[in-house]
C-alpha cells in the first residue's frame, strides 16, 4: 500500500472499522450448542396455538412428485386445521440448515424456516449446533402408529433422534440396471464391482460428497470389509485407518474400467441418471427408488429398468421433518408434522402416481387403515418395501461420512 | 496537490458516497467476517479462539486450486479479449455489416452465466446436441464437459465475456477511432499500420480494463465451474462452496480461508491492472 493517503479517505476508513466492529461483536456471541426443548403440553393446546399460523416447509425442490404432493395433498389438509403450509423449494437441504445456523447466530426467534425435510448428515450438522427443537414428537398423536423400537426411527445415521424430528418416510438405497443390457445381473455389491470391471465403460458412480455417491461409498466399504458386522457404526480413527485402505485400493483398481476410464466421475446422482438415460452406462443408483416408476412411465428411463436386489441387502434410512429452534410457528409446525404422519397422508403419499414414498407406520399399529396399504399396486420396476428392505443395512454414524468422502477425493479421484 | 483541489475532491467523495457506502459496508463486512471465521474467531459452536488450523487444513488443496483457477481465468480471458477485440473492430469498421454483429454480441450480455453454462452443457456434453448432430457416439466425443482441460468451462466464460469486452471496446472505438483512422489513411497509413498505431492504442485501455474485470469475475465465479467441471481438482470458488456446505461445521473456517485467498488474488489482479492502466495512460 502507498503511504500517501488523502485526508478525505478517513470517513470511509471509519465506516470500515465500524462495520468490522459490528461483525466482531455480533460474531463473538456464538450460540451454545444446547438444543432447546419443547414445552410439554396437551395436544389440544398445541392445536389451539397453531390456528392461524403459517408454516414454511423447506424441502429439496427437485422432485416434481414430492412438490405436487405437498402443494396439492398436504397443504389443503393443513389448511383444514387452520395452518397455512407454504413450501419453500431449495436446491440442497444444507441451504436450510445454513439459514437456521445464521439465524441462530443472530438470535432470531421468528425465523424464515419452520419445518425442514431432513435426515442423516444435515440433521447431525444441526444437532452439532443445537439448531433443532427437541422432545416434541412424543406429543404427536399419530406417533402411536410407528414402532417405538424401530431402529430406523430412533437413530438417524447413528445420531439418536431424541424427539428432535418426526419420521416422514423410509428409503432404501437401490442399484438400478437396464435388464435389456445387463443379461447376467450380479447379486452382490462385490459382484457389481466385478461386473463393472468385466464391462469397461458401462458403470460409474457419483463423486462423493454427493449424497448418493457417498452412500455408494459406504455400501462399498461394507462389501470390501467383508460385511456390515465388520464395520463399527460409530466412527473411530483407528477403524478408519484399518478399514479404508482396502476400500480405496479396490476403487482405484476399478477406476480404469469405469465410464471415461475413471478419469472423471459424474458430480451428482442427476448426472449419473442422465448418463443412464442416454444409454452411456447400464446402471444407476438412488436412495429414493420411489421416483423410478415415474421416470420409467415418462420414458426418461428405458421400460426394461429394474432395481437390482443384493443378497447382503442395501442401506436403509428414514427421512424426517425437523423444527428449527429459531422457528416462530413451532405449534403450527408440530401440527403439520403430526398430519404428515397420519395414516391417510402416509397412504396418499405411498400411491405410486402421487409420490410412491414408503411409509414409516407400523402396519400392526394402525388398525383398519392397513387395508389401504395392502392394496397399493405392485410394480415391475420397484419391488415392494418388504422385498427391498430385506437384510437392510444400518447407516454408519454421520461422523464417518466426511472422512470417507475426503479420503475418496484424495485417494481415488486424485489418484 | 494544490489547496483548491482539496475541497473539490471532498465534494466529489460526498457525491459518490451513496454509491460507495453500501458496497463498502457489504463487501467490508463480508470480508472481515470471512477473515474472522477463517481465524477461528467466530465459530458456529464453541469458544472463539485465534488459530491457524483452518488455514493449515485448507493448505494442501490451496496450491492446486489456485493454479487451476488462475489457468481457467487466464485462458478464458485471453480468448475473450481476442474475440472481443475482433468483434469490436468488426462492429465499428464497416457500418453495413456491424448492426447484426452488434446485436448478436449485445444479446449475449444479458444471458446469465448459469443459463450459458447449462446451454454449453447441453451443446458440448458426450450425449449433447453437437455430437448428436454430427452423429458421433458419446464414447468417441472428446471430454469437453468435465474433462481434463476444462474446455466447456473456458468456452462458456470466453463466449460470455467476449461479448462484454466487445461492448466496452466498441463503445470507445465508435466515438474516436473513425476520425483518427481516416486521418491516418489520408496520411498514407496502410490497414495494418492503422490497426497497429491507431486503433490498438485507442482500444488498449478499454480492452485492458474490461479484460481485468472479466479475469477477476472468472476467478471468483462458482456456477459455471461447478456445472461443467469435474470433481477433482476444484477451482477455488468450488472448493469454498463445497467446504462451506460440508456437513461438518468444522470445515466452515476452511471455506472462509479459501474465500479469503480468492479475494486476495482478485484484489492483487485489480491493483496490478490499475497500475498497468496508469502506466499505459502515462505512455500515451
Amino acid at each position: 500500500m502507498s503511504g500517501v493517503r488523502r485526508p478525505s479517505r478517513s470517513p470511509l476508513r471509519a465506516v470500515g472499522v465500524a462495520a468490522a466492529l459490528t461483525v466482531v461483536l455480533a460474531g463473538c456471541a456464538a450460540p451454545d450448542a444446547e438444543a432447546p426443548v419443547a414445552q410439554q403440553r396437551s395436544w389440544d393446546d398445541v392445536k389451539a396455538e397453531a390456528k392461524g399460523q403459517t408454516v414454511a416447509l423447506w424441502m429439496y425442490g427437485g422432485d416434481d412428485q414430492g412438490n405436487a404432493y405437498v402443494d396439492d395433498v398436504l397443504a389443503p389438509a393443513a389448511a383444514e386445521q387452520g395452518v397455512t403450509l407454504k413450501r419453500v423449494p431449495i436446491a440442497d437441504t444444507g441451504d436450510a440448515v445454513n439459514r437456521i445456523l445464521s439465524e441462530r447466530q443472530a438470535n432470531v426467534t421468528d425465523g424464515e424456516v419452520d419445518l425442514v425435510w431432513v435426515n442423516g448428515d444435515n440433521f447431525a450438522t444441526g444437532r452439532q449446533a443445537g439448531a433443532w427443537l427437541c422432545d416434541w414428537t412424543s406429543m404427536l398423536p399419530n406417533m402411536a402408529g410407528t414402532d417405538p423400537a424401530d431402529p430406523l426411527l430412533t437413530t438417524d445415521f447413528g445420531n439418536p433422534v431424541d424427539g428432535c424430528e418426526a419420521p416422514w418416510h423410509k428409503a432404501q438405497f437401490s442399484l438400478v440396471y437396464d435388464s435389456a443390457k445387463v443379461t447376467d445381473p450380479p447379486t452382490s455389491l462385490a459382484g457389481v464391482l466385478d461386473w463393472a470391471q468385466a464391462h469397461p465403460g458401462r458403470f460409474t458412480y457419483p463423486a462423493p460428497p454427493d449424497f448418493t455417491g457417498s452412500a455408494f461409498l459406504r455400501e462399498a466399504l461394507y462389501s470390501v470389509s467383508g460385511g456390515v458386522s465388520k464395520v463399527p457404526l460409530a466412527f473411530s480413527q483407528d477403524d478408519f485407518d484399518s478399514l479404508t485402505p482396502p476400500l480405496y485400493d479396490r476403487l482405484k483398481t476399478l477406476a480404469p474400467s469405469l465410464w471415461r476410464g475413471g478419469d472423471t466421475y459424474p458430480q451428482s446422482q442427476e448426472e449419473l441418471d442422465k448418463l443412464y438415460a442416454d444409454g452411456e452406462v447400464d446402471m444407476t443408483m438412488t436412495y429414493g427408488p420411489a421416483t423410478l416408476k415415474d421416470l420409467v412411465a415418462k420414458g426418461t428411463f428405458p421400460a426394461t429398468t429394474r432395481v437390482l436386489p443384493l443378497e447382503e441387502g442395501t442401506l436403509g434410512n428414514a427421512s424426517f421433518l425437523a423444527i428449527p429452534s429459531t422457528s416462530g410457528s413451532q405449534a403450527g409446525a408440530q401440527v403439520v408434522a403430526d398430519l404428515a404422519l397420519s395414516p391417510e397422508q402416509q397412504l396418499a403419499k405411498a400411491q405410486p402416481d402421487t409420490w410412491g414414498q414408503f411409509t414409516v407406520l407400523d402396519m400392526d399399529r394402525i388398525g383398519d387403515a392397513r387395508a389401504g396399504f395392502d392394496q397399493l399396486p405392485a410394480s415391475d420396476v420397484v419391488p415392494s418395501y418388504e422385498e427391498l428392505s430385506k437384510n437392510a443395512q444400518p447407516e454408519l454414524s454421520a461422523a464417518w461420512v466426511p472422512p470417507l468422502d475426503d479420503g475418496w477425493r484424495r485417494e481415488v479421484a486424485a489418484g | 496537490m494544490t489547496a483548491r483541489a482539496e475541497p473539490r475532491s471532498g465534494r466529489a467523495l460526498l457525491l459518490v458516497l451513496p454509491a460507495l457506502l453500501p458496497v463498502l459496508v457489504v463487501v467490508g463486512a463480508a470480508l472481515v467476517s470471512a477473515v474472522l471465521l477463517s481465524l477461528g474467531l467466530t465459530p458456529l459452536v464453541g469458544v472463539p479462539r485465534l488459530s491457524l488450523d483452518a488455514w493449515r487444513a485448507a493448505a494442501p488443496d490451496l496450491g492446486t486450486s489456485t493454479r487451476l483457477s488462475l489457468a481457467i481465468a487466464a485462458g478464458s480471458t485471453a480468448v475473450a479479449a481476442a474475440v472481443g477485440l475482433a468483434l469490436a473492430l468488426a462492429t465499428t469498421a464497416a457500418v453495413r455489416r456491424s448492426r447484426l454483429l452488434a446485436t448478436l454480441s449485445a444479446l449475449t450480455v444479458p444471458v446469465p452465466h448459469l443459463v450459458g453454462a447449462a446451454g454449453m452443457g447441453l451443446l458440448l456434453a458426450d450425449a449433447g446436441f453437437l455430437p448428436r448432430l454430427l452423429g458421433i457416439a458419446p464414447g468417441d466425443w472428446p471430454a469437453l464437459v468435465g474433462g481434463r482441460w476444462w474446455v466447456a468451462v473456458g468456452a462458456e466464460y470466453a463466449w460470455k465475456e467476449s461479448a462484454f469486452i466487445a461492448l466496452v471496446v466498441a463503445g470507445v472505438l465508435s466515438t474516436r477511432a473513425a476520425s483518427y483512422a481516416e486521418t491516418a489513411a489520408l496520411l498514407g497509413a496502410g490497414r495494418w499500420a492503422r490497426f497497429r498505431h491507431v486503433t490498438l492504442p485507442l482500444a488498449a485501455p478499454a480492452l485492458a480494463s474490461a479484460a481485468a474485470v472479466s479475469f477477476v469475475y472468472t476467478l471468483g465465479s462458482y456456477e459455471v465451474a461447478a456445472l461443467l467441471g469435474r470433481p477433482y481438482p476444484e477451482p477455488l470458488p468450488v472448493i469454498a462452496v463445497r467446504l462451506f456446505t460440508s456437513i461438518d461445521l468444522a470445515a466452515r473456517p476452511q471455506a472462509a480461508a479459501v474465500a479469503v485467498t480468492t479475494s486476495v488474488l482478485g484484489l492483487v489482479v485489480v491493483l496490478a491492472s490499475l497500475r498497468f492502466l496508469r502506466r499505459l495512460a502515462a505512455e500515451q
